[in-house]
């Protein structure tokens, strides 16, 4: 039985207090952070984003209708040590009248932020590097200091091209940064919260996959597209279109320099495809799971008044989730049937310290029951259900990065204009428009905690929204496009492109 | 929990020596041999006209505020979302006052054609 | 141990703003300037206010460094060797703003009495008890901004609403967008 106690605002303030030292990170901790620090970042995460590497020339090469890199060890799978061996005996060159210091200071900052970027990445339970209350949004600010590397690069460099290339890339990430930060609104409005871990256990526990709903599906193809323009990537790659402007930014950039940027670029892809994977498709939890999902019950140990004691405390029970998140909810049902839901703030050792969402009118007995939507088997995180997380969530990631290099491969060079009209036209205004499409799936199923028949109701209704913003904005777009061109090129893509998307979008 | 930081802060100066040790590396490994056309800038073989730092439009400019308005924009979206199931419909109606108000100004931008690249 | 990060950290500041200040190439000053917003987002997390901390970088490193770059790519002389040089009745006009910026701040940090007592900066309710305001604030940083946002701070946040629009319109203007040349902007210009 889970156990009570109040936790009255004096006695908050030494915890606080004590969080601030160090000496709060035991030896434990500090030895699971050494562990991510060497094995992860050192060694785990850059052997990935090297095979993903290799993986994309042998996947291009397929699409192609090539072999691949095949020389170097069995299928060529130690051509990634070969390349490094080979940037790191290459001159870096410097061109004169370059700008030396923050020429070596761009690429630096591209890996810095990508390696930032996953630290708040959940792999699995309790496999969060950190787990920060305001994940969310410290990614999002992290990496949007890509376009800054991209800018110094650039500028550095005293190449026309590479300035050139900046300005466009730069030009181009700001301009897709608008659509992915909003397109992921919907999740933080459903699950109540930045931290990246209580998404997924929101996912895993309660609501199921964001990406099963109508908002969720628009959502997450705003925030793949949008990605796939934040890692300049095809059709995106316009910063480094070779037919046109060298190749870019990175131009002047040779041997290990260029090999930082190419890293940087890589780890990028995997971080956003650990983003969507964690934001859209439930983390490691398998699709239907969260659907069915038990919950666990516990009697209310202490009496407590919501309206005067807005914070209290639990000791953390081995039937609640490993390492409930901040934003995690447990409902609380006193005698008298009143039901309100508490948010986990934080945790304090073994103890979890619940607060009401908003100032409470709620008294809960000791007949009041505790409940989460966590089933007891969920506990321990070396159980198989958990240890299954970590292929699952990497399966969804590497699908992912499969499905970016299917695009890559598939797609030609988005033209600059339409690259630019395309986010503010078309993505702004549609994900402005899926986070009140979003409000009204959580006003239909999550706020009333409704079962199958309102996640039915709030299909169609959600759906008919969701298709009827769609139909209004392309609408809108190909109107104001055909006022405008003088010259009514009716193709999304490059003139070089001549392809089945354009002969599609001509026959509209 | 603000401890969490001293895991950033380490994994700041950990990202750091990561990118680093293959340019120092590079620096005891690779070859240095200075030439008057290795050092040219990389224009195809063509011979660069001019200084490369130029004055640039001002296209690139208005994109840089429109961006920095809606990344303001996004941070008051952020906490709104948070605690938007504590608060009901009144926020609700207050975010759409407000997202409005911007939504005028995008399509403003938008009328006076500002969002053409050109 | 915080005391001691707090003073490296702001040692560290005070360097970045002088080389701000000092700096001739533009660039390099606003990449000074860059490094002082990073120090404050570092002083936030000491504060234990992540929430800011995480919309400094996003704010200002994301997004204003960004924009003062294409606002030097604007200028003319962008390696900015004559565009720092200063005459004396200017330098003097500076010292001026910068004393009287100095003052005020130092009022105000220190809690200047007719201030205070105007209750500009009220405690933070956070619920219906707020026995510890600064402790139950932290708890729930970015939750507790958002309801103060829609609730207490309504005006002042559709006010900031209205205030971005405005910033947009006028940043449209001033760039002088009208649709006379249409028939040039159909054609790829890659010149910059």
């Amino acid at each position: 039985m889970a156990h009570f106690e109040m936790l009255t605002g004096t006695d908050l303030t030494p915890i606080l207090a004590q969080r601030m030292y160090y000496e709060q990170v035991d030896l434990v901790l500090w030895f699971r952070w050494g562990l991510y620090l060497f094995a992860g970042f050192f060694g785990v995460f850059p052997l990935i984003v090297a095979y993903v590497v290799l993986a994309e020339r042998k996947i291009a090469a397929r699409f192609q209708d090539r072999i691949g890199p095949n020389r170097v060890g069995p299928f060529g799978l130690l051509q990634p040590f070969a390349d490094f061996i080979k940037l790191i005996i290459k001159e870096s060159i410097v061109p004169k009248g370059a700008n030396s210091f923050v020429h070596i200071l761009a690429p630096i900052l591209t890996l810095i932020s990508a390696f930032l970027v996953l630290a708040v990445i959940p792999f699995g339970i309790g496999l969060a590097p950190v787990d920060l209350p305001s994940g969310l949004l410290y990614m999002v600010s992290v990496s949007s200091i890509a376009a800054l590397s991209i800018f110094l690069a650039g500028w550095s460099s005293r190449n026309k091209y590479s300035l050139l290339g900046a300005m466009r890339g730069v030009a181009q990430l700001v301009s897709y940064e608008i659509p992915q930060v909003m397109s992921v609104l919907p999740v933080i409005l459903w699950s109540g919260s930045l931290s990246l871990v209580s998404i997924v256990q929101t996912q895993q526990y309660d609501q199921g996959w964001f990406l099963f709903s109508p908002p969720g599906i628009l959502g997450f193809f705003l925030l793949l597209i949008s990605s796939i323009a934040e890692v300049n990537r095809a059709p995106f790659d316009l910063p480094e279109a070779e037919s046109e402007i060298i190749a870019g930014f990175h131009t002047e950039y040779s041997g290990m320099r260029f090999g930082l940027f190419f890293l940087g670029e890589y780890l990028n892809v995997f971080a956003i495809c650990c983003l969507s994977t964690t934001l859209f498709l439930g983390g490691g939890s398998l699709p239907l799971q969260g659907y069915f999902a038990g919950e666990s019950h516990h009697m209310l140990a202490a009496p407590f008044d919501a309206s005067r004691q807005s914070t209290i405390k639990l000791n953390a029970h081995h039937e609640f989730p490993e390492n409930p998140s901040t934003g995690f909810k447990i409902h609380i049902t006193n005698s008298a049937g009143d039901k309100e839901a508490f948010q986990v703030s934080h945790r304090v050792g073994n103890e979890l310290v619940l607060m009401a969402n908003r100032p409470v009118e709620f008294k809960a007995d000791t007949n009041s029951r505790v409940s989460a939507a966590a089933r007891p088997s969920y506990a321990a995180p070396w159980h198989l259900s958990n240890l299954l997380m970590i292929p699952v969530f990497f399966a969804k990631v590497f699908f992912l990065i499969f499905v970016m290099f299917w695009i890559r491969a598939t797609l030609p060079r988005v033209r600059v204009d339409r690259l630019m009209s395309f986010a503010w036209k078309t993505m702004v205004p549609l994900a402005i428009a899926n986070i009140f499409v979003a409000t009204i799936w959580f006003e239909i199923v999550i706020r009333p905690a409704g079962g199958f028949t309102s996640r039915v109701i709030a299909w169609i209704v959600t759906g008919i929204l969701t298709a009827g913003v769609v139909a209004i904005v392309f609408r809108i777009n190909r109107n104001s496009y055909k006022a405008n061109d003088p010259e009514r090129r009716p193709t999304l893509i490059s003139r070089s492109g001549d392809s089945l998307l354009a002969a599609t979008t001509q026959g509209l | 929990m603000v401890y969490n930081y001293i895991f950033i802060g380490l994994l700041l100066l950990v990202a750091t020596a990561f990118a680093a040790g293959p340019l120092v590396l590079v620096a005891l490994l690779a070859p240095k041999r200075k030439s008057k056309n290795k050092s040219e800038f990389y224009e195809c073989g063509v011979i660069t006209v001019g200084d490369s730092w130029v004055r640039f439009r001002i296209q690139y400019y208005l994109y840089a505020i429109l961006f920095v308005l809606f990344d303001i924009e996004t941070v008051f979206l952020y906490p709104w979302a948070v605690s938007y199931g504590g608060l009901g419909f009144f926020a609700l109606i207050e975010m759409v006052i407000f997202i409005v108000m911007l939504l005028i100004g995008l399509a403003y931008a938008w009328a006076r054609g500002a969002l053409r690249w050109q | 141990m915080i005391q001691a990060l707090f003073i490296a950290l702001s040692a560290f500041g005070l360097f970045m703003a002088l080389g701000t200040v000092f700096a001739r190439n533009l660039v390099h000053a606003a990449l000074y300037l860059v490094a002082f917003f990073f120090v404050v987002a570092c002083q936030f997390v000491l504060l234990e206010a992540e929430f800011m901390a995480a919309i400094q970088v996003l704010i200002y490193i994301g997004a204003v460094a960004v924009l003062l770059m294409f606002g030097i790519m604007l200028t003319r002389n962008i390696t900015g060797d004559e565009t720092t040089i200063v005459t004396g009745q200017w330098r003097l006009l500076g010292i001026g703003v910068a004393g009287a910026v100095m003052i005020v701040l130092f009022l105000g940090i220190n809690g200047f009495k007719p201030w205070t007592d105007l209750g500009v900066r009220p405690e933070f309710p956070v619920t219906a008890e707020s026995t510890t305001p600064r402790g139950q604030a932290i708890l729930a940083m970015t939750p507790t901004v958002g309801r103060e946002m829609m609730t207490r701070y309504v005006v002042p946040f559709e006010l900031a609403g209205l205030l971005l629009t405005a910033a947009l319109v006028g940043a449209v203007v001033l760039a002088q967008y009208d649709r006379t040349d249409e028939t040039s902007a159909a054609a790829e210009s890659p010149q910059p």
